[in-house]
């Protein structure tokens, strides 16, 4: 059990892998709102190779991707359909008894299909496969860290995160653990309905609990023993600095903004 | 007794917990006791003895309901004690606790040992220091970037006593630290902690129920039904078996074979507590006799 | 009474991943039934995986475990019938109490068995004798005992059961030495007026000495030595040199010899050794 990992992330050392965790964040941000902006057949065709760009550029298998976008190919298949057979425009592509498909259906249906894609490629990129739970987390409250004076509690959230990584892994062995000692005592977790099912889960959930309650009592005092008092007057040991890099990327992505917007303007067939 | 010659000084100290009941369980009693600067103290007494309760009282996680506590001076049984003040006491009292899992907060072994520092608010590049000075001193800097969940229990222990030390306590107490470990974990802690009060001069408290972790200390408290039962050198505590034994201790095998030896009549010279003395107690004893 | 066998043992954790750990190599074994067997080995020895192969919970990846010469994998849906036969109190086994009341935690393994209910009452009250654990603690909540009764109704749990053969990983781990007597005596009580065997994992070479009758030393997966304790407390050079203690009494006679003094080497508690020096003087 001491091989579980946390997250997708994918270690390699690439050009998106080398930047600030904070930066990530925003060019995350950026690059969805661009997934917003396009408008026509070139701009989401820019946009749709762009993907493949960053996914280049992380050095992460193209198989990896692909298998984390199959989840989402339901919601995928979902959108087609809605914009296929509901959106009503001037070109009549095929009509038969009630049902009629427009041209600007099919082009919105694909339209969206690739704003989910690229979102979905950008944010895994940027926020799981290049970059630790740690990191991420540490990146969060030192980006959101001024949000602090208008009362909204990134530090404890920061350090919620942070207990959640530590522990969760010690959670996977103990569940393990209780259910084994169970097992030796005859529970059978393999066979019944679903409702017998539920019940054998009692002997697990149970002790899981208590033992959760009483790590998270003892951790309570260890860190107080810590002098832990919140994040006011709190320093850190790691403080993250930006460095020329991290602004060219902005500066790129940036000018991929502007350049999405740009082409907006070509009156070149369907716009949304 | 004066005050200022101890380092950890308590005056009729009485405490007591509520059961789930609402039923008060008095765990201490009148407990009065001095420990030095740079001294090593170990507590001992059965389970439920009121050992962990009084380590908890000197730093502050619990309070008193009678008697006066100092530390290094400061009365911390006072009611204006400021925040400020009881930080102070808890850095300067530093404590590691039986489940090793249970008291690491961060994902990198580096960062949980920062966590202390980072909490007291000293600047980013003194604490890199502290905890690459306080990873080497535990003989841990090549886990630096570790993940603890993967250290064995020896290990953890080891970043845990490392998280203290980066906080520059001047005392530290082990509320039984080796407990859960196995004899190779067991060794790793001992180790340090008597690296720690030999090199360190830092003063230290370890609560144990292991007899052979007791001997290693220079001064032995028992502590029974929430009292002080005996209190001396290891060889003067461990030369009353009998007495141990009605506070549900145990002395060790050697301090407990020389003792029956004389019981039989066979001279012995000195008190033992190691195979290595018990053994030279013997061979001297045959070499008189033949 | 059952006697379980371990044919050409071998198990690999994690097959296939760059954390693969080979936990059990070639183990051959026989665990005599009547007596107490004892289990030593450094942590990551592969001792907790051998006692989870005992009673089914760990398949072993190759070789055979019997039981009075019965292969227990022969019918995997039977494995449960092995898991009451050989009873397994794992490490802590406090932690996995979860019933209202003591009474009901201790009756969930032989409920789990089939045992019909009017006589699950009779097994109870007795494994709850058989660890010294008062009659009136029964109806309490599991979790508002202490942590030596915890561990006591823990180890009822299994008792209760009445499993022909008492496996323990480290039932004394973490008590204070009266509790940790309290629970071996129990232990050896329960072995003594059943006829079950009892095999215990234990980190403590005093126990070991003073409980059982034979040892079996692990060693990084392989087995290293097993048979009389007294032959493997014979080997006390080998056993140092795989990182483990030796009985602190037998470390003295083994000092005394080594200076020329002539004692017997199988000495291990406080007793023995009284008598065999005090025959010097």
């Amino acid at each position: 059990m001491k091989s579980i990992t946390l997250g997708q992330y994918y270690p390699a050392r690439s050009l998106m892998h080398g930047l600030d965790p904070r930066m990530k964040i925003i060019l995350a941000f950026i690059y969805i709102i661009c997934s917003f902006v396009a408008k026509n057949i070139i701009s989401f065709g820019v946009l749709f190779a762009s993907a493949f760009l960053l996914i280049a550029l992380s050095k992460i298998p193209l198989s990896l991707i692909l298998r984390s976008v199959r989840p989402i190919l339901f919601i995928l298949a979902f959108t087609v359909v809605l914009n296929v057979f509901w959106t009503k425009g001037e070109v009549i592509l095929f009509e038969w008894k009630f049902i009629h498909i427009y041209y600007e259906g099919v082009m919105t249906a694909l339209f969206m299909v690739v704003r989910i894609f690229v979102m979905i490629v950008g944010a895994s990129l940027f926020l799981t496969y290049t970059i630790t739970p740690i990191a991420l987390t540490d990146a969060i409250e030192q980006l959101f860290g001024p949000l602090k004076k208008i009362k909204i509690p990134v530090h404890e959230f920061a350090m919620m995160m942070t207990i959640a990584l530590r522990f969760i892994p010690t959670f996977i062995d103990e569940t393990d653990k209780i259910m084994s000692a169970q097992k030796a005592r005859g529970a059978d977790f393999s066979n019944g309905s679903l409702a017998k099912r539920a019940k054998v889960l009692i002997p697990i959930l149970i002790p899981l609990f208590v033992s959760a309650f009483r790590r998270a009592d003892e951790l309570a005092i260890a860190m107080e023993c810590r002098c832990y008092h919140g994040g006011d007057g709190r320093t850190r040991m790691t403080i993250l600095h930006y460095r020329a890099r991290d602004f060219l990327a902005l500066i790129a992505m940036l000018l991929f903004f502007a350049g999405l917007l740009a082409l907006n303007f070509l009156k070149i067939g369907y716009t949304m | 007794m004066e005050k200022e010659n101890y380092f950890i000084k308590t005056e009729n100290v009485c405490a007591s917990y509520e059961e789930d009941d609402g039923k008060s369980c008095e765990v201490l009693r009148d407990i009065t006791l001095g420990i030095k600067k740079g001294e090593y103290v170990a507590v001992l007494g059965h389970n439920g003895s009121g050992k962990s309760t009084f380590a908890k009282l000197l730093n502050m996680i619990l309070a008193p309901d009678s008697g006066k506590i100092f530390i290094d001076g400061v009365d911390i049984t006072r009611e204006d004690m400021t925040e400020k003040e009881v930080f102070d006491i808890r850095r300067k009292i530093g404590m590691v606790f039986q489940n090793p899992d249970n008291q690491l907060v961060a994902t990198i072994v580096e960062e949980d040992v920062a966590f202390g520092p980072e909490n007291l608010g000293i600047p980013s590049d003194e604490i890199r220091k502290r905890v690459d000075e306080a990873l080497a001193t535990v003989g841990m800097t090549d886990y630096a970037k570790h993940e603890p969940h993967r250290l064995s229990g020896g290990q953890k222990q080891r970043v845990a006593i490392a998280g203290i030390i980066a906080m520059m306590p001047e005392c530290m107490i082990f509320d039984e630290s080796t407990a859960m470990l196995d004899p190779v974990g067991r060794k790793e802690v001992m180790d340090t902690i008597d690296l720690l009060n030999h090199e360190r001069g830092i003063t230290v408290i370890n609560i144990t129920h292991h007899m052979n972790e007791a001997v290693r200390a220079d001064r032995v408290i028992v502590l029974d039904d929430g009292k002080v039962y005996m209190d001396g050198t290891p060889e003067e505590i461990f030369s009353q078996p009998q007495k141990l034994a009605l506070a549900g201790l145990e002395v060790p095998q050697c301090t407990a074979l020389i003792q029956a030896l004389r019981k039989r009549g066979i001279k012995l010279e000195g008190e033992c507590t190691t195979p290595e003395k018990c053994a030279k107690l013997i061979i001297d004893a045959l070499g008189g006799s033949n | 009474m059952a006697e379980i066998k371990l044919e050409n043992v071998s198990y690999v954790y994690s097959e296939g991943t760059p954390f693969e750990i080979s936990a059990l190599e070639g183990i051959n074994l026989t665990i005599k039934s009547g007596i107490v067997t004892g289990i030593i080995g450094h942590t990551g020895s592969g001792k907790s995986t051998l006692v989870q192969m005992l009673n089914g919970l760990v398949k072993p990846a190759s070789g055979k475990v019997l039981i009075d010469n019965k292969d227990i994998w022969e019918n995997p849906k039977e494995i449960s019938k092995v898991r009451s036969r050989v009873g397994l109190v794992m490490q802590y086994p406090e932690y996995q109490l979860f019933e209202e009341t003591v009474r009901a935690d201790i009756a969930f393994g032989p409920k789990n068995m089939g045992v019909e209910e009017k006589d699950i009452e009779e097994l109870v009250l007795e494994a709850a004798d058989f660890v010294g654990l008062d009659r009136e603690l029964l109806d309490k909540s599991p979790f508002d005992l202490s942590g030596g009764q915890k561990r006591r109704a823990a180890i009822a749990g299994i008792i209760a059961m009445r499993p022909e053969v008492l496996v323990l990983d480290e039932p004394a781990a973490g008590l204070d030495p009266s509790g940790r007597e309290k629970i071996m005596q129990s232990i050896i009580g329960y072995g003594k007026s059943t006829g079950a065997s009892i095999v215990i994992v234990s980190h403590s070479m005093e126990d070991m000495a003073r409980f059982c009758d034979e040892i079996v030393v692990l060693s990084d997966g392989k087995l290293l030595m097993s048979g009389k304790k007294e032959e493997v407390f014979l080997r006390s050079k080998e056993l140092v040199s795989v990182g483990l203690d030796i009985p602190q009494i037998t470390s003295v006679m083994n000092m005394l010899s080594q200076s020329g003094i002539k004692v017997a080497s199988n000495i291990y508690t406080v007793e023995d050794a009284l008598s065999e020096i005090y025959k010097l003087f």
